[in-house]
């Protein structure tokens, strides 16, 4: 039917807006050198969570590609839940648990600062 | 202490890779309220280990440089560096981080008289900062004549100075109110608990070489006079007050000889050995007093305790996990599988997704068109052309491309007048619009 059709398409847009946010603020040339985004800055466990989400890998360190995992983390990160999850660098130094609701909160306030107007840049 | 202490553990730092470097503990500490043991190393790094187990927990970069010491707060961990001071969650997450032009050299910082809201922060440097921890922000800078090296709050702010000297400070105006001669040449380990002070020291042996003092000395706060000292003969080098037997307190040699001792008796003593086949740099008691931690010159971390009764902190709040994923859901990539598959968690905030709602968007101008001379000077492959970027723009600068269709147009169609403002008027709303939403983003 109409609906069941629809209801199969209604996250979409939603986890493109969420995907749209993610994308414009990770990695960005200009974050470099700001301590923010540093090793020990607060915006280090965005990068540490993309890799969690997409860089997932199995034993063998051969890349898994879950959709399940991706649409299930980035589903927690929407809602911000309280729910923690071990986040690791690549070279296994730094590791942290953090909650959804935090990293949400990093997400909002790296998101509002591209959208201030251009000052002294 | 207990007929059963032995060593139940034993933590190789790093664990033995082929590429890893020597990691030796450049300071470690018990924490007061999880079961949790912090070590800071060599590198700015620093690293919690869980239980008896030892099992790694978190690590976080607190800075560059040797981690100098760790103290605990309710709400996490405050790591001093050289040049910085950091504090952060016991979960990793950073909560702030201090830098300041006269923080060249700290070695050191205490409490105050603010319980926890407040630390003094010193150094081998004439400048002392407090910080407000509450805020993360240094509150004021102290000039001082001393250096200082250890430093440890009791009934007073007690602090090692680099020539051997104690000096007791007023926990409120940071004064000193007395200095306590302990050792001859310097102080190696000091602590203060109840109304003692204890200290391990070396003496200048014929002019020529460093010697640790075969004793310990002691100083009660209470009175404010030096009592007899703990004769060590094999040198004490370290020392910590039991943390809740009030006159016990524990001296360890280099080579890892242990007497614990009572201040009030101190011809009586009960002797360990630790088994190191280095020497010992490093030495500490839990909060608990149920357990030690030595760290040798070879970056092992001893645990001592007794195998039935060791914890860490006197009243231990539950160390905070990730959460297990037991969602078994798991699906494919074919473009049948709808998103929604997954479903959402409980939520009531407003979710992350949602854009701002006064931002305008340029839909459907014309794309981008490449300079044919630009073109013309990249190197053709069989995946496409590469060459210097000539154009005289930003890397993804965005374009107005409607306008510059309009400009590249040589020839133009001749317009009625009407047509003509109609286009002014329509150019000049859109720059209205634009500065509308320019306005709304900057208000907010």
């Amino acid at each position: 039917s109409q609906t069941s059709e629809l209801s199969r398409e209604l996250e979409n847009g939603r986890l493109l807006r969420l995907m749209a946010k993610l994308g414009a603020i990770n990695e960005r040339p200009e974050y470099e050198g700001d301590r923010n985004w540093s090793e020990n800055g607060e915006r280090y466990m965005l990068k540490l969570f993309r890799d969690y989400v997409f860089h997932q890998v199995d034993a063998d360190g051969r890349p898994v590609l879950d959709l399940a995992h991706i649409l299930r983390c980035l589903n927690k990160l929407d809602a911000g839940i309280d729910e923690k999850v071990c986040l690791t660098s690549r070279d296994e130094q730094t590791s942290f648990v953090v909650t959804y609701r935090e990293l949400k909160k990093q997400v909002t306030a790296a998101f509002a600062e591209l959208q201030k107007p251009a000052k002294g840049r | 202490m207990d007929g059963d202490w032995e060593e139940v553990n034993r933590l190789p730092l790093p664990p033995p890779g082929a590429h890893a470097v020597p990691t030796p503990v450049a300071t470690f500490a018990f924490d007061t309220n999880q079961e949790l043991l912090w070590i800071g190393n060599e590198y700015g790094r620093v690293s919690s280990f869980y239980g008896t187990e030892l099992q790694r927990y978190t690590s976080f970069k607190a800075g560059e440089g040797p981690v100098r010491q760790i103290l605990f707060h309710d709400k996490g961990v405050i790591a001093l560096g050289s040049k910085s001071i950091h504090m952060a969650m016991r979960r990793g997450p950073p909560i702030w981080h201090i830098t300041h032009d006269e923080m060249k050299d700290l070695r050191c910082m205490s409490y105050t008289s603010r319980g926890t809201s407040e630390i003094l922060v010193a150094g081998m440097q004439d400048q002392m900062f407090t910080i407000d921890v509450d805020k993360g922000t240094v509150t004021k800078q102290i000039p001082t004549k001393e250096h200082y090296t250890i430093m440890k709050r009791s009934r007073h702010i007690c602090a090692a100075t680099k020539n051997g000297a104690v000096n007791i400070l007023d926990s409120i105006t940071f004064n000193v109110i007395k200095t306590w001669n302990a050792h001859s040449s310097l102080i190696n380990d000091m602590d203060a608990q109840h109304d003692f002070i204890v200290t391990c020291g070396y003496s200048l042996r014929q002019g020529q070489s460093y010697m640790l003092d075969p004793l310990v000395n002691v100083f009660d706060l209470k009175n404010m006079i030096s009592l007899p000292p703990i004769p060590f003969p094999a040198g004490a080098a370290y020392v910590r007050m039991h943390p809740r037997m009030s006159t016990t307190s524990i001296v360890i040699s280099q080579l890892g000889q242990m007497h614990i001792v009572d201040l009030m008796n101190v011809n009586t003593s009960n002797v360990r050995q630790a088994n190191v086949l280095s020497y010992l740099n490093m030495f500490e008691i839990a909060p608990s007093g149920e357990a030690l931690a030595l760290a040798d010159a070879e970056c092992n971390v001893h645990l001592w305790g007794s195998p039935s009764r060791i914890r860490f902190a006197e009243l231990s709040n539950p160390v905070e996990f990730a959460d297990p994923d037991d969602d078994p859901t798991t699906m494919d990539w074919s473009v049948d599988t709808p998103l929604s598959s997954v479903g959402m968690p409980y939520y009531r905030e407003q979710l992350l997704s949602a854009w701002p709602s006064h931002m305008i968007f340029e839909v459907g101008a014309p794309p981008p068109k490449i300079d044919p001379q630009f073109l013309s000077t990249l190197k053709a492959t069989e995946w496409g052309g590469y060459g210097r970027n000539t154009r005289n723009m930003k890397r993804n600068q965005v374009e107005n491309t409607r306008t510059a269709e309009k400009a590249s147009t040589s020839i133009q169609a001749p317009k009625f007048l009407s047509e003509k403002a109609r286009e002014a008027a329509n150019d000049a709303s859109m720059e209205k619009r634009i500065n509308d939403v320019v306005d709304a983003i900057g208000a907010t």
